[in-house]
């Protein structure tokens, strides 16, 4: 069996909760922060890290505004978080492939 | 054993990317035009005397069929003002998950015109609002919290109605004016104080 694509599984999306956030954002243009905390049963500090370290990668950007003065939180996908995020989904595909009995 | 891990993951995946994808058009203004429309057509009905079975019958599919064509055009003007598409999966879910009751709903009420049935006309209103009621409940799978709830009154209010004609000869529980009171009442009123209540809380705001 080819080791390949498990050494380029990206690190940063391969944890649970990051790739959680991401799976959520890649079917949304955008979510706020109070949809992913419910949805994903996360504590504010806790997904604040996680869209630390996305945004830190590139892969995630957040949009600060008000609405009825009171602050809104919003995260979508960057560009190159689709693509880490599609490249991500086709090395799982090549490894359950890879692994398959034949 | 790896190819479990890996498919495991991709399930994960799937099932979230599935629970983001929910309907999020603005529902404030199909409601409120809904609600408007609603409460104009049972006071007009009251008001032009529309008393014969038929003819509640077809006066009442008439209103649902300018909701439906007024929703529809609300919800595509808010795609394209998003420069979203249309028909998206979101959509079709909702789409689907409200056609089955609805279809029944006005297949009922085609009948009741075409083989008048004195005696079904007051009942006919509670069947549309349990029917009503269950579409909401169904659309609300793959709509933001409320819609669900919604769907419940409407069918607390059906089942309500039905009490009332059980309890009562139909003679008694029905005049065209308490028909269109109702009608007015329940899909008019509740759809306005959603639409109201949804126009001060949509979107949410949050702190992160």
């Amino acid at each position: 069996m080819n080791p390949e694509p498990f050494l380029q599984l990206d690190r940063v999306i391969h944890e649970k909760g990051r790739l959680a956030i991401m799976s959520m954002l890649a079917a949304s243009p955008d979510l706020s922060f109070t949809e992913l905390r419910d949805t994903l049963n996360m504590t504010d500090g806790n997904l604040t890290t996680h869209i630390r370290t996305l945004q830190e990668a590139g892969y995630l950007s957040v949009t600060k505004s008000f609405h009825n003065n009171r602050p809104l939180t919003t995260c979508s996908l960057t560009a190159a978080g689709k693509k880490a995020f599609t490249s991500y989904i086709n090395l799982l595909e090549t490894i359950i492939q890879q692994t398959k009995p034949k | 054993m790896e190819s479990n891990w890996a498919a495991e993951h991709l399930q994960v995946i799937r099932t979230l990317m599935e629970r983001s994808a929910l309907y999020r058009r603005a529902l404030a203004p199909v409601m409120i035009f809904n609600g408007v429309l609603g409460v104009a057509g049972g006071a007009v009905g009251w008001a032009c005397g529309i008393s014969s079975g038929p003819a509640f019958v077809a006066y009442w599919e008439g209103v649902a069929i300018s909701a439906l064509a007024g929703s529809f055009l609300l919800v595509r003007r808010q795609a394209l003002k998003d420069a979203e598409p249309f028909w998206s999966p979101p959509t079709r879910r909702v789409g689907q998950a409200l056609l089955p009751p609805l279809l029944i709903g006005a297949a009922a009420g085609v009948l009741e015109c075409l083989h008048p049935r004195p005696e079904l006309v007051a009942v006919l209103p509670a069947f549309w609002m349990l029917l009503y009621g269950c579409a909401l409940n169904a659309a609300g799978f793959f709509m933001p919290r409320g819609i669900k709830l919604l769907g419940w009154i409407f069918i607390v209010c059906g089942c309500g109605w039905m009490g009332v004609c059980a309890t009562c000869t139909a003679e008694r529980a029905w005049s065209p004016t308490a028909g269109h009171a109702l009608m007015g009442g329940v899909f008019g009123g509740l759809h306005l104080a959603h639409g109201i209540y949804l126009y001060f809380t949509e979107p949410r705001g949050n702190e992160p």
